[in-house]
């Protein structure tokens, strides 16, 4: 049977305590895996809109770089990403002379490279396939206007394809909350790392990993709702009329 | 609808100010030429309505003025500054020579558009102030006022922080008018400003544009609808297979035709 009382005791551990410490005495548990994931999230996005824009150029060489990119960051297992990056560059003596040794020896760091490479290159291609819809009528009208094609990017299109973009964006953000469970696999005690910590500890396999998967429910929910939330201030114009 | 007068404009300001002149525009897609040599002069004031049937070439003429499309020769000039043209390599079409003038000259050529191509994300009022803000320069405060004042002049109160969306189409072909008005153009370019409204909508837009017409503002318009080519425009150009087939005071051009095509086309759009 399920151990309820087991798995109440080892909560703190989930949450950066245990043994005798504090709640979030450690990053451990949640506040790693938001940590990681808010990190990623954020390179990512903020890769993702030039990669976005370059991968709708006109100029072959540069979408097709993009698109190579985003080929070979989607068509491989994240987990391999991860190895490659943690295991895979230390064999080059070169990475380990330089400067960035300092922080690739680092699973951390290499999760967060591993992450943001990721979830760029699957925002990338939300982004231009929602460049791509712009409205040619709004594009014609920017022109019309007078405006130069760097500020209609910049007024126009980007702000209407970000827009557009947050229901796809929205469902990329949890399967990449999801996908930070294999930084417990490089040493990382995230939520997952946690809960095969406990598993190690006491044999008990469900009771740990029911732990973790409460969490990850509960902050898909938190994320769901907060897109539905920003949804409904950008993306009004697209809602229907209210009165 | 009610024919308005021009004469004001006429004397003195008419010559002394070229607003628009377009000479011997050519266009081709592939083989087949759109365009076989159009020209055009609007002075201060004039109101030209182009008509022709589907196909005839009108709606390409009015996006080569101001380089939607891409003319094959020609030459174009607005308020006495010509557009510098060169031929584009890889199609064989004429571009600008330099960005900067076509965007400038552009400013002063507002557009509106047959399905208005408001920018869906905005609201009302961002979309009147976006360009005069971000492509004139004016100040925001300045250019909200000046937006307010043309939402006025279109009829439309209430409407700031609604999106076109949830606009009928013609509030929304009101709202563009007004975004093209913000921009204080020399010339406004209407194409087929009606022919995406349902019909009872039609009348308050050609009564804010037979306004404008009023206040002695150069407009080309693109147009099925007859009364007003008749009523407003003092100049109307009819187009076929890529011609000027007939030209003239629509009072005339339009009540007897002498070409035998203007008259099947009229007596098909009865109106």
């Amino acid at each position: 049977m399920i151990d309820v009382q087991f798995m109440l005791d080892k909560l703190p551990a989930f949450l950066g305590g245990g043994d005798g410490q504090p709640v979030f005495s450690v990053t451990d548990g949640l506040v790693l895996t938001l940590e990681l994931l808010g990190i990623s999230l954020f390179f990512g996005l903020c890769l993702a809109v030039p990669l976005g824009l370059m991968r709708v150029s006109r100029n072959r060489f540069v979408s097709g770089a993009v698109w190579l990119y985003t080929y070979v960051f989607r068509g491989t297992p994240l987990l391999v990403q991860l190895f490659i990056i943690y295991y895979g560059l230390s064999q080059f003596e070169a990475v380990r002379e330089s400067w960035a040794w300092a922080y690739l020896r680092e699973a951390y760091v290499c999760a967060i490279i591993a992450f943001t490479l990721n979830t760029a290159a699957y925002t990338t291609e939300i982004i231009a396939g929602q460049i791509r819809n712009t409205h040619w009528g709004e594009i014609e009208a920017a022109k019309a206007m007078g405006m130069s094609k760097g500020l209609m990017m910049r007024r126009i299109v980007v702000p209407s394809a970000l827009r557009r973009a947050l229901p796809a964006y929205s469902n990329e953000v949890v399967m990449m909350m999801q996908s930070t469970s294999v930084a417990g696999l490089v040493t990382l005690a995230d939520l997952t790392g946690v809960a095969r910590r406990v598993f190690s500890d006491s044999y008990l396999p469900f009771e740990p990993f029911l732990t973790a998967a409460a969490f990850y429910l509960a902050l898909t929910f938190l994320f769901v709702w907060l897109f539905k939330l920003a949804e409904r201030r950008w993306l009004a114009y697209l809602a229907p009329r209210k009165h | 609808m009610k024919p308005i007068e021009h004469p004001s404009v006429a004397a003195e300001v008419r010559g002394t100010s070229l607003k628009l002149q377009v000479e011997d525009l050519h266009k081709s897609y592939g083989n087949h030429e759109v365009l076989k040599g159009v020209s055009l002069t609007a002075h201060a004031g004039d109101v030209i309505s182009i008509i022709g049937s589907s196909g005839s070439g009108k709606s390409t003429f009015l996006r080569c003025i101001n380089l939607l499309e891409h003319p094959n020769s020609g030459r174009i000039a607005v308020a006495g500054e010509t557009l510098g043209l060169v031929p584009d390599r890889r199609t064989g079409a004429l571009r600008a020579a330099d960005a900067r003038q076509l965007a400038r000259i552009r400013t002063k050529l507002a557009m509106v558009f047959q399905h208005f191509n408001l920018w869906a994300h905005m609201t009302v009022l961002e979309n009147i102030i976006e360009a005069p803000v971000h492509v004139l320069g004016v100040p925001k405060d300045e250019a909200v006022a000046r937006a307010r004042k043309y939402l006025e002049k279109v009829g439309l109160r209430n409407v700031e922080d609604k999106y076109p969306a949830h606009m009928s189409g013609g509030q929304q072909q009101r709202v563009a008018i007004a975004r093209a008005l913000a921009m204080e153009p020399e010339v406004m370019l209407f194409d087929e400003p009606t022919s995406a409204l349902d019909p009872e909508l039609v009348g308050e837009v050609l009564r804010v544009m037979q306004d404008l017409a009023r206040e002695g503002r150069t407009m080309v318009v693109v147009t099925h609808e007859m009364g007003f080519a008749r009523e407003v425009s003092n100049h109307v150009i009819f187009l076929h297979q890529g011609r000027v087939e007939e030209e003239g005071n629509p009072r005339e051009v339009l009540v007897s035709p002498k070409s035998e095509r203007l008259a099947q086309f009229l007596s098909g759009s009865l109106k």
